[in-house]
């Protein structure tokens, strides 16, 4: 599948989009911070930064989650940013998370066909025998046996658990699944399995990812565009080769510069001065100053520094 | 001898197989056959491998390949609280005084002297390790008041002294801090302090950064590095990323259902490896910089994917 040029048309659209937690001493944490951007059809948008960076917020607010305090969604031309929880039902077809620890996303006395098959039941799309023969279909299409369907979920290893998040995120054939570190917890040899089965889902359905991660190695694999956040904000967006091969803003030749290579003829001095991820806190009555983001080549944005 | 070389200090060590003077040849650390069970489960099968002074030996695999258990049998910490049992095998460790002991027939008593004080750990989550209610300072002087049995004001001194060693900024003020106060990178520079504060000669990390943003991951190893250069420790690391392995090891074991399958310098493990389990993990590794030139996303090659 060729890589989604932007449209006038995307699947999702995320306008100015900010949320601010109150803390104490009337303190506010701005966890995300005036962003904005698209997801277009077929396409793996992928959000990188560390930990507190305000990207599973971002996809928490997408999904409506959490109420943003600033900005619109627009979903597949529709509005959803302030539709109450009955009018998002309708909505919510199209929109799918899956989480990073599978088991902790599976009720642990349920068979796993039943997890699957609730989305079906909640939306009242189908019952009975053609639940269950659309429930063993999803299975195999995650590459799993029809006969799992009747075993819980501590009886699975941690791909396969996985695997069945995935074809119950998929149960209702939604056009954007938010993956959020969804392969993170998975050791290397099963989630390069389970990146695979994403692709291949994404080519046979047409399917778009919101691909939140902290793994560069994993984003430059699954990704056509790439946002880098900092601090609640986006400081670089643009094509995957243009973030990964010709990186401007100094925190993603930071973040790019600091996975390790898994060459040993490739050591590099690393730093030994101490630094930390300065906070999103702010106290009363200041705020994080708004970067501006530059086009500095078509679709590759980058803040201003 | 490439002098051009600009990370020639960072190279892997080379082995020393044998060669050289007598007091080196000797490993500070021999575990050999060694085999641990828990019940009728076999945990660790057949282990053996060397560790000496100023090396770094990665033992890479993946969940529940027997790995952790290793390093909690050389720290004879694996019995505690489980029906666990070294069922065979030798972990010889050469004491500062030259002494040989085998670790794996000590009594309780003995491992007391030698655990936390010659062999130190370094654990995965140091939110866990370290205890809410008492400050960083005060549980980096109580581990130093234990081991070395000097007061407190003395012990206070000391972790001052290892602190400012991990390189922690502001250390006076730093050590009057809760752990909750603290990043999660600080907090793991508050254990490297704890396991240094003794003059450990073997150091066990299990995944020392596994829980640590890349940006502090890359500062930590960084840190593990230069400190291991400033005291010449063993360091043992633990770990399932084959980056990690090649930035700090100089020799790897790589285990895979509680065996070994295959063991070497460095350079064998990622140019030369021998063993399907050994090409098919590093073929699933995703490594930066490989899809250069591409604009779209693939597939991770599965060598020997059933």
């Amino acid at each position: 599948m060729s890589a989604p040029v932007a449209t006038s048309n995307p699947l999702v659209k995320v306008e100015d989009l900010s949320k601010v937690f109150p803390v104490a001493d009337r303190a506010k944490i701005h966890a995300v911070e005036h962003i904005s951007l698209q997801v277009e059809r077929g396409e793996t948008l992928a959000v990188v930064g560390e930990s507190g960076c305000g990207k599973s917020t971002l996809a928490h607010l997408i999904i409506r989650l959490l109420d943003p305090t600033g900005g619109r969604i627009v979903l597949d031309g529709d509005d959803i940013t302030d539709l109450s929880p009955r009018a998002m039902r309708a909505h919510r077809q199209k929109l799918q998370i899956i989480f990073q620890d599978p088991f902790a996303s599976l009720d642990p006395r349920r068979t796993v066909g039943r997890a699957v098959g609730e989305p079906l039941q909640v939306h009242k799309i189908t019952y009975g025998e053609e639940l269950e023969e659309r429930v063993g279909a999803l299975f195999e299409r995650v590459g799993m046996e029809r006969s799992h369907t009747t075993q819980f979920p501590h009886q699975f290893s941690g791909g396969q658990r996985q695997r069945i998040c995935i074809a119950r995120a998929l149960a209702l054939e939604p056009e954007l699944v938010i993956a959020d570190e969804a392969v993170s917890a998975l050791d290397v040899s099963i989630q390069a399995q389970v990146i695979n089965l994403m692709m291949d889902l994404q080519e046979e359905m047409g399917l778009s990812y919101l691909f939140i991660s902290h793994d560069l190695a994993v984003v430059e694999r699954i990704s056509h565009r790439v946002a880098v956040m900092y601090l609640g904000q986006i400081v670089e967006l643009g094509p995957r080769s243009a973030i990964f091969e010709d990186p401007q803003h100094s925190y993603t030749q930071k973040l790019l510069d600091a996975v390790p290579i898994a060459d040993p003829r490739k050591r590099r001095k690393r730093p030994l001065l101490t630094s930390d991820v300065p906070s999103p806190r702010w106290p009363h009555g200041e705020h994080p100053e708004r970067v501006e983001l530059i086009e500095v080549d078509p679709g590759h944005f980058v803040a201003a520094e | 001898m490439s002098t051009q070389d600009p990370v020639d200090d960072l190279a892997p060590t080379p082995r020393l197989d044998g060669v050289g003077d007598d007091k080196t040849a000797t490993p500070l650390l021999s575990v050999r056959d060694l085999r641990v069970t828990f019940d009728s489960f076999i945990a660790v099968d057949g282990v053996s491998f060397d560790i000496h002074e100023g090396q770094t030996l990665a033992v890479v695999g993946e969940s529940g390949s027997g790995k952790s258990v290793t390093a909690l049998s050389i720290m004879r910490l694996v019995e505690l609280g489980t029906r666990a049992k070294i069922e065979r095998g030798e972990i010889l460790f050469r004491r500062p005084d030259g002494s040989i002991v085998d670790l794996a027939q000590e009594s309780e008593a003995k491992m007391r002297s030698i655990r936390g004080n010659q062999i130190s750990m370094i654990f995965q989550e140091p939110l866990t390790s370290l205890n809410p209610v008492y400050t960083v300072g005060n549980q980096v002087a109580e581990a130093v008041m234990l081991h070395q049995g000097v007061g407190r004001a003395a012990a206070m001194q000391r972790a001052l002294e290892v602190f400012d060693l991990v390189r922690i900024p502001e250390a006076k003020r730093r050590l009057k801090e809760y752990p909750h106060q603290m990043s999660g990178g600080m907090r793991q520079r508050v254990m490297i302090a704890m396991a240094l504060s003794s003059d450990p000669t073997v150091i066990l990390a299990d995944e020392p950064t596994t829980a640590l943003d890349v940006t502090i991951q890359a500062q930590i190893l960084g840190l593990m590095r230069e400190l291991q250069r400033e005291t010449n420790a063993a360091v043992l690391i633990i770990t399932h990323d084959m980056g990690v392995v090649a930035e700090v090891a100089d020799d790897v074991v790589v285990m895979n259902r509680s065996k070994v399958v295959e063991q070497g310098s460095v350079y064998d493990i990622f140019e030369r490896p021998t063993q399907p389990y050994t090409k098919a993990l590093l073929a699933s590794v995703p490594r930066l910089g490989s899809m250069t030139g591409l604009s779209e996303p693939a597939h991770f090659d599965l060598v020997g994917e059933a």
